[in-house]
Parts: C-alpha cells; structure tokens; sequence
C-alpha cells in the first residue's frame, strides 16, 4: 500500500466519512472507494460488485474476484448531557471504542478541561446547543443530570430527530414522571418506550464507573442491532 | 472539532514511517469458521519487530510478525498468508479455536 493511500485513509477517517479500501490482490494495488468515484482499471471490471458491498457494508474478498474490500463507516456520535462523575467514566470507556463522543452541560463549574481532558465539551443549554448540530439516526443520547429543564429539551430533541439510541438516567419513579411529561408535550407512547430509562443493562453496581459500564454495554449492544 | 482519543493502527504505522521505518501492514481479508478477528482486522509490524493491533486473538500472531519481517528482508512487496487448522502448522502457532483465517501482508511503500 502506497504511503499517499494510508495518510488519505487517516484524513477520511478523522473527518469522519463513509468510504472503502480497495486492494487488489494479485497485483498489491490499493485505493480509496466512494459512491459516484471514478475506478482505475485494477477494479472498474468490479464496480457493480464493489458497491452493492460498500452498500451492505460487508467486508471481504469480493466473490468471483481477487478483490478485497474493506469499508469504513461514519462513526457512531455520542452526545453526553451532564459533565457529571459518571459521565468522566463514560469518556475513558468510549475512547476504547469507536464512538465520538461530546459532552453538553449550561453549568460551567461541572464542565471544565481539567474534569474532560481531550473531549469536546459544550457549555450551554442543550436545547440551543443540538439545534446547532447536525444530528440524525446514527446518534446516541445519554442524559445524566436528572434535571427535566436540563435533560427533557435534549430528549424531545433526540425523539424528533430519530436518534437510534436513547437513555435517561434517573430511578423507574423518576423516569414515569419524565414520560408523562413527554407525553404531555406530543409524543406517543412507542416513541416514549423507545427511551432507556432507568438507563443501563442491570449489573447491579451503584458506583459511577459501574453505571458508566452498564450505560456503554447497552450502548453497544443496540449498536449491534442496527 | 473532535479531538482525538487514541492512536489507531494506521496513524502509528503513519508515525513508524515518519520516523523512517519499515512498516508492514497485516490486514484478516477472509475467515471461515470460528477466527477470533472479524475480516478487516489489522496489524502493523515495524523492521524491529515491533508490532501493533492484532488479527486473532493471540494465536497467530508470532508468526505473522516473522512472514513480514521476512517480507522487508527479502524487499517483496505482499503475500498472502493462510493458517489453516488442519495443518500441523496451524496447530504449531496456535489457532487451535477451530478457525481458518486468510490474512495480506504488504510493505507500506512511498
């Protein structure tokens, strides 16, 4: 592989986009693989082939070819509501996965470099903050503050834009109060359950690093459902 | 922006090379069976023989890190590599997990 090769897969990858890998394997030839992007001869044969499998997302050598395809997509965007103790466990899970991660919080005092060295932190009201981003379905949200002027903007935020993970955090007393709210603001009663709250898989831990790890299995696990 | 959390295979293979070093890169390109590394896993190894990443989970890796040493040695470009388990070789670096996994081996050249 060319060294030109690996430094553009680094740069398309940290700017996050949907791309593939190429490499001939008869010849050693790589290159990069986007939708709608001209093929040299080493692959154009293959083009039908190479995009129903960047379009399937399937890796491998590509069936009746010496071709192998490895694809590469935008990675999952995790938006954390509430600098919180458990939200710095969460940050030093996430960076073993390929999760990017930000931290949203209108308190200043809780939301300082020295609490999130190296992550994007936001100091505002989550309700202006999301306005402001681009976020769709391939968006997480946890809310950690248990403050319903906090955390419910950001939820109804997440419901409308059809985030595929959402998770409250709060006790089942606290989370039924929050759906009557919701539902009071619009939302039906599947967009509602599609909340995790209380948030978590049950590992039965109450320490901040231990909610932090129950928060990143579930994460995780419906990440593999999609 | 986002900032960056931990250093990925490819960047510190981009680091080796910047430090004038022999990289190659060792990708899973196919699996059969029960392989521990998804296809698509990968590994870089530098002419010290220092490695990073992984394709299995443990059980071939010593001798992927010796196939591309050999590979800078001999100035060759790429291979391909297979480890099969019904090959007493196989069973010699320990893929004994009931898996058969295909791995491309290539210098990262200029």
């Amino acid at each position: 592989m060319k060294i030109q090769i690996l430094k553009e897969i680094i740069q398309k990858k940290s700017s996050k986009e949907k791309f593939a890998v190429l490499t001939n394997l008869i010849n050693g030839n790589s290159e990069i693989f986007e939708f709608g992007k001209f093929l040299s001869k080493d692959f154009e044969s293959s083009k039908k082939k190479i995009e129903n499998y960047h379009y399937l997302k399937k890796n491998g050598i590509i069936d009746g070819t010496q071709i192998f395809i490895q694809n590469y997509i935008k990675p999952i965007e995790v938006i954390i509501v509430g600098a919180v103790h458990i939200s710095q466990y969460l940050v030093d899970l996430f960076k073993n996965l390929d999760f990017v991660v930000k931290i949203i919080d209108p308190r200043k005092y809780f939301i300082t470099e020295e609490r999130f060295p190296n992550i994007e932190i936001i100091n505002g009201w989550p309700e202006e903050i999301l306005k402001k981003l681009q976020t769709n379905s391939n968006n997480a949200l946890i809310t950690l503050t248990h403050d319903p002027k906090i955390d419910d903007p950001a939820l109804r935020h997440a419901l409308k834009n059809k985030f595929f993970y959402i998770g409250a955090l709060g006790s089942k007393k606290t989370h039924i109060k929050r759906c009557e709210r919701l539902k009071e603001a619009g939302f039906s009663e599947v967009e509602i359950d599609s909340i995790h709250g209380p948030i978590g898989i049950k590992l039965g831990g109450k320490s901040a690093p231990e909610i932090a790890l129950s928060i990143v299995a579930q994460l995780v696990s419906e990440t593999h459902k999609l | 922006m986002t900032k960056q959390l931990k250093r990925t295979v490819l960047e510190q293979a981009n680091a080796w090379i910047e430090s004038n070093q022999k990289v190659v890169l060792a990708r899973v390109i196919h699996t059969w069976g029960s392989s521990p590394c998804p296809t698509g896993s990968s590994m870089i190894i530098n002419e010290k023989g220092d490695f990073f990443g992984s394709v299995s989970g443990g059980c071939v890796e010593s001798n992927v890190i010796a196939e591309c040493l050999e590979l800078i040695k001999n100035n060759n470009l790429f291979k391909q590599i297979k480890f099969k388990v019904s090959d007493q070789s196989a069973w010699d670096v320990g893929l004994a997990c009931g898996g058969e996994i295909k791995i491309f081996i290539e210098q990262i050249n200029s």
